[in-house]
């Protein structure tokens, strides 16, 4: 009973509110880093230093009031950002976030399930996630909407194959699929060192798939005046908002997984490690947006056909010629 | 419990296929269609193959849905033509409503014979091994040739489409 209920109901309990404070305050450190890095202050009026902008916001959007406009799927319309957010907050559920730790004379793991499809289960959803942008767009009967959820379609179906191409190197290493193991293999050698290659094709692609600057075609604002989620607003325009942060952080902590040795650190425990790691990801994505212009369409198109799944199959090869000849 | 969960999804796969046909508009079939994978990729999971249901997720509901609805949408039949007499569709409809049960109640039943649980692929082999490396070891000892030619036919298939569509 206590194994099998009350354990996980209290784990699932944890993590999920202190993930989802996370990536609540992730969009103040987001306001926060962009304003600093432009020379502004950033959200400075609610709380110190705007700390309580996020509760404001989150009040704010909960009050306004919820539109469908009349040449809306209605139906979809509703589902799409509920598909979003879901698909991206069920990704939480295989991250593992620490060593296990021992507890009232039991052995806690710090990760909600270790299936032994870990990261497909990741890829797998993270692609699901990405009907409730399309769909959105859609069912909105909107044309910026729509050529906003044609963007998303055709970034989302492109990118993921130089992401997969880079995992797979990955678990090749491995040789398992299991996120838990693929961290206990890097508890010598972090994955980045190994695999250099496919860690820099895995970060410009990951940064792709989250749609964010300098790939953020679907949402572009001065093309598409904000794209997908245009014709979205109070709760639903939310959700959407929280699902692009979600995202945002689950791909910190797979990074961190993946190639940054998970929870292997010294002196600190590892819980702390892992979300240090991800929260410099997660500031390196906000540098990257604060920095970098957003590229041409038909250029992000050419950078992954044309450059990152050759140098994604490439280094796949010589993975797999290094591990037969070598080792 | 099991029996019953296993006859719950069969159900619900069955209503998500009819949906796919009965819907009027193109977008709401194809999304139909993602369901109806999910409930067989929790079908698979049901009967001890994760890897399966993850595939039938990323390869099914993820790839292939997601060109299907780009199709659709590049397309955009938003509104659904009217074709022919409606009465015609509604027998052909109705043949096909029958024809589908049948599938689905043969499907079920294959399922729950013991057959299906007693071979390479039961529970307990997968418990010692491990599904991944089960299908691995089969596709790439036993099953290389046939693995190896259907990878050649599926290229020659995506190179046969580039050219047909290179000729418009």
């Amino acid at each position: 009973m206590i194994d099998f209920f009350i354990i996980p109901v209290v784990k699932l309990t944890i993590i999920f509110s202190i993930c989802l404070f996370l990536i609540a305050y992730a969009t103040w450190l987001e306001r926060k880093v962009l304003g600093h890095i432009q020379l502004r202050y950033g959200p400075m009026r609610v709380g110190w230093h705007g700390l309580l902008q996020p509760i404001a916001d989150g009040v704010k959007n909960f009050f306004k009031e919820d539109v469908v406009p009349d040449n809306a799927d209605k139906a979809v319309f509703v589902i799409a950002p509920v598909i979003s957010i879901s698909a991206a907050i069920i990704l939480l559920a295989v991250i593992p976030f620490g060593e296990p730790i021992h507890m009232f004379g039991k052995e806690i793991t710090l990760y909600i399930a270790n299936p032994s499809i870990g990261i497909l289960f990741i890829l797998g959803f993270a692609t699901l996630g990405s009907y409730g942008t399309i769909l959105g767009g859609w069912s909105s009967g909107n044309k910026y909407g729509y050529m906003g959820g044609l963007r998303a379609s055709a970034m989302i179906i492109s990118y993921e194959l130089s992401m997969a191409f880079a995992v797979i190197s990955v678990v090749m290493m491995s040789g398992s699929f299991s996120l838990v193991d693929i961290v206990t293999d890097q508890e010598t050698i972090w994955n980045c060192l190994r695999q250099p290659v496919a860690f820099l094709v895995f970060l410009i692609s990951g940064t792709a798939e989250l749609n964010r600057t300098p790939f953020d075609m679907p949402e572009a604002e001065s093309e598409l005046c904000c794209g997908y989620n245009v014709e979205y607003s109070s709760m639903k325009f939310a959700l959407f908002f929280l699902a692009e942060y979600t995202h945002m952080f689950v791909f910190g902590a797979l990074v961190t997984t993946l190639f940054l040795g998970g929870w292997h650190g010294p002196w600190l425990p590892g819980v702390v490690w892992f979300f240090i790691k991800t929260f410099l990801i997660v500031f390196a994505c906000i540098w990257v947006r604060a920095t970098f212009p957003r590229l041409r369409y038909d250029k992000v198109m050419k950078l992954e056909w044309k450059f990152l799944l050759p140098v994604a199959v490439l280094n796949l090869v010589a993975t797999g010629g290094v591990m037969l000849f070598f080792i | 419990m099991e029996t019953m969960a296993i006859l719950f999804l069969g159900v619900l796969a069955i209503a998500t296929a009819f949906l796919v046909i009965f819907s009027k508009n193109t977008v709401h079939s194809a999304l139909w269609m993602v369901g109806n994978c999910f409930v067989l990729a929790v079908l698979f999971l049901m009967l001890n193959s994760q890897f399966i249901a993850i595939l039938q997720v990323i390869v099914y509901a993820g790839a292939i849905m997601m060109f299907i609805l780009y199709a659709i949408m590049m397309l955009n039949l938003r509104r659904e033509q009217d074709e022919g007499d409606p009465r015609k569709n509604l027998v052909t409809g109705r043949i096909l409503l029958v024809l589908l049960f049948f599938t689905g109640l043969v499907i079920m039943g294959v399922g729950f014979s013991p057959i299906a649980l007693k071979g390479r692929m039961a529970s307990q082999a997968v418990a010692q091994f491990g599904e991944v490396n089960l299908i691995a070891d089969y596709i790439f000892s036993e099953g290389l040739i046939p693995f190896e030619l259907v990878s050649v036919l599926l290229t020659a298939a995506v190179v046969g489409a580039v050219y047909i569509a290179k000729k418009n």
